[in-house]
């Protein structure tokens, strides 16, 4: 057989005793196991809307610490966006995974607000960045992952619709992430107002064309695909967080907040949301927002900037955020100051250095006129003495 | 039907059945006193369902449905007034609320301190104008603002820079009450801890709200305002229904978990705030406007050589007030 026929005609043929190809999805799960994953959790929201007590109740560990009073003060006026990496190996099972969370404390906070999701649009973009440098690189071990797999947009619930801020800043994310929003602290809603608030939500996000994730409906398993349709019925997922447990009226132990009115139970689905969006991030499709941030959102990003660059050529920098640019202007007047200060103290040690050489100079030539002044006497006096001298005084 | 007066303090409630030496009410008993709130605070926090809820019937009725087309534009702020009367224990309120929404919704906020000022002083210059009238108008009705009510965020955690700028701003204005839109998000210790982290930022920044100890002259009554002034900032929830029970009728707030009764101390604030704004501190917040706050505007405006007064401040300056005078006459 030649190489063409072989080409041309691939047979599919089933083997009948059996090979064994079929185990291969059980050696990949010995794999993936003892490799373990990495996953990158973002939440984006204005603060008190429940991010931190969200990841903690999710966790069910206290990853990220409330602020303390003086880190607080000091945020209120200050007029930025931060990026906070909190990060965590959770293993449950022999299975373990590096869990980063990222926290953007300062937006949406203050009086302007404009731009304020520049930060987290840049931080998503960099992690693409560098994980493309790094494919690039001749030596590809160790490489770090910070992609983000998933963004949790923290919607308060204003009760009407989505401010022009969340509009804006959902389309600048989920152009880039896979975004999932989410109504913090649903328990301020009754079921009614909650079901319309959901409703318009989710207008404003199709009129507006954002794009949100969409997990995949369809799938093998009945049960598998009943559950999809409901986890993707209760878009934008409400939810209530706690990690305190406390007792309900009829006795039972259960997650949730106490009011003089009764418990709102986190884990209840008349309540809010958060069993679906847990099975969301993490029991039933963790790894297909992984995939899709690698093959969708990171494919994206590479195909725009290889056909921009060429191999190995630095990412342009675009136009900074304001308050980078201060702070750059700043810093550079500091620096040609220091520049200028260690100038003048050069010029003035030159200055010293010429004067002390001239003030030597005209030591030395005083010496050499003393020293001309006695040679011309030595001279004198042994004219004198020789025959054809003059008189000679003593 | 009027809730109750709240059971705090006793004496409360004595203090109204003797009337107070002040003018207002005495003269406006007739006619019914003019008392001028206005509510300040972002979308969401409440502000409509607290006017309904505190005028007992639907004076706003619910905004229409939003556009999803122009979600991403922010809507300018607006003033937006609505009169009520009401009658409180025998006395006859002609209220004038001014609702500000858009207020904090847009993108940069920049403007509506500046706003919000602006129309402050509009008013308090009406009254000035007025005064100065060589004939003045009986019918005239005072429009300036006696209190502004102002709707905190629940975070849970402290003031934002939007509310302290807010009261910064407007604070030698007008008598600004903090409240806390939406309370129920807060359990009782979340509350608690807000309202302590709430009164520090205050402190800290040395924010100007309305002191309720202003008036040193009456010892009962500042104890009485100091055991108020520890329940700042309010918290507020408002009413959805009201329910039919052996007890008769109650408003409430119902979710799957329980249900909120508003008009109950224990839950909620919203009857002492009632309280104070429509009984038992009214006179004292109209007092405060009138005699302080307008007087401090009066006085700077006319330092500046707004008005006409002062002839030392050279005859070109004189000639244009008179011009403006006689306009106004005219």
């Amino acid at each position: 057989m030649s190489a063409s026929d072989a080409n041309s005609s691939a047979k599919t043929q089933t083997t009948s005793g059996g090979i064994g190809i079929a185990n291969l999805p059980n050696q990949l799960h010995k794999i993936v196991t003892k490799k373990g994953t990495n996953l990158s959790i973002m939440v984006v929201g204005e603060s008190g809307t429940g991010k931190t007590t969200f990841i903690n109740t999710l966790l069910t560990t206290e990853l990220i610490e409330p602020l303390e009073d003086a880190a607080r003060r000091k945020k209120q006026m200050d007029k930025t966006v931060d990026i906070n990496i909190h990060k965590a190996e959770l293993e449950e099972k022999m299975f373990n995974v590096k869990l980063n969370v990222v926290d953007t404390p300062g937006f949406g906070d203050y009086v302007n607000n404009n731009d304020c999701w520049l930060p987290v649009v840049d931080f998503i973009e960099n992690q693409y960045e560098q994980y493309l440098r790094q494919e690039q690189q001749p030596v590809r071990k160790g490489v770090v992952d910070m992609r983000v797999h998933a963004c949790l947009y923290f919607i308060r619930p204003n009760g009407h619709t989505l401010k022009p801020l969340d509009v804006r800043a959902m389309k600048a994310i989920g152009a880039r992430v896979n975004l999932i929003p989410v109504i913090a602290k649903a328990d301020t809603l009754s079921p009614t107002a909650l079901r319309q608030f959901k409703k318009r939500v989710m207008d404003v996000i199709d009129a507006q064309s954002i794009r949100i994730y969409q997990p995949p409906v369809e799938s093998d398993d009945e049960a598998m695909t009943v559950r999809n349709k409901d986890i993707i019925s209760a878009v934008p997922f409400a939810i209530i967080g706690s990690t305190q447990e406390v007792k309900t009226a009829d006795g039972r132990h259960v997650k949730g907040r106490q009011y003089p009115w009764g418990v709102a139970e986190v884990e209840n689905d008349q309540h809010c949301d958060f069993k679906k969006l847990r099975s969301l991030l993490i029991r039933t499709h963790m790894l297909d927002l992984i995939s899709t941030t690698e093959e969708v959102h990171y494919d994206k990003y590479r195909t725009t900037q290889m056909k921009t660059r060429k191999f190995g050529e630095p990412k342009p920098r675009k136009v900074d955020n304001k308050k980078f640019r201060e702070e750059e202007e700043m810093l550079r007047k500091r620096f040609t100051e220091k520049v200028k200060l260690e100038e003048n103290r050069f010029r003035q040690w030159e200055q010293k250095l010429i004067a002390e050489r001239d003030r030597l100079n005209k030591d030395l030539e005083q010496e050499h006129n003393l020293v001309k002044q006695l040679e011309s006497e030595i001279e004198a006096i042994s004219n004198v003495n020789s025959p054809n001298g003059k008189f000679f005084r003593k | 039907m009027a809730p109750s007066a709240p059971s705090i303090n006793s004496t409360m409630s004595s203090r109204m059945a003797t009337p107070r030496p002040s003018s207002y009410r005495y003269k406006s008993e007739k006619r019914g006193m003019t008392y001028n709130i206005m509510l300040v605070g972002q979308s969401g926090l409440g502000r409509r369902t607290f006017l309904n809820t505190l005028c007992e019937r639907e004076v706003i009725s619910p905004p229409e449905a939003p556009n999803p087309e122009t979600a991403n534009i922010a809507d300018p702020m607006r003033f937006d007034t609505y009169e009520v009367n009401i009658e409180e224990e025998g006395t006859r309120i002609s209220m004038t609320v001014i609702d500000t929404p858009g207020f904090g919704d847009g993108l940069d906020n920049t403007e509506c301190f500046k706003q919000l000022q602006d129309y402050i002083e509009a008013q308090f210059d009406e009254v000035l104008v007025e005064e100065s009238r060589i004939k003045r108008n009986r019918r005239y009705r005072d429009h300036r603002i006696h209190t502004l009510i102002y709707f905190i965020t629940p975070t849970g955690h402290s003031l934002r820079e939007l509310d302290i700028e807010l009261i910064k701003r407007l604070g030698e204005y007008v008598n600004i009450i903090p409240v806390i839109g939406r309370a129920d998000s807060l359990t009782v210790e979340e509350l608690a801890t807000f309202k302590q982290n709430v009164m520090r930022d205050i402190d800290y920044y040395k924010l100007p709200l309305y002191n309720f100890c202003w008036d040193e002259s009456d010892s009962e009554a500042l104890k009485e305002n100091r055991e108020i002034m520890d329940y700042t900032p309010f918290s507020v929830v408002t009413c959805d229904e009201v329910l039919d029970n052996e007890f008769g009728a109650v408003r409430v707030r119902r979710y799957p978990w329980g249900s909120i009764e508003i008009d109950d101390e224990g839950q909620c604030d919203f009857a002492l705030l009632r309280y104070i704004l429509l009984n038992s501190h009214i006179a004292d917040l109209i007092n405060y406007t009138e005699d302080v706050l307008y007087e401090n505007y009066r006085t700077k405006k006319l330092e500046v050589g707004g008005f006409g007064e002062g002839e030392d401040q050279g005859d070109e300056e004189n000639d244009e007030d008179d011009e403006v005078l006689g306009a106004k006459n005219e």
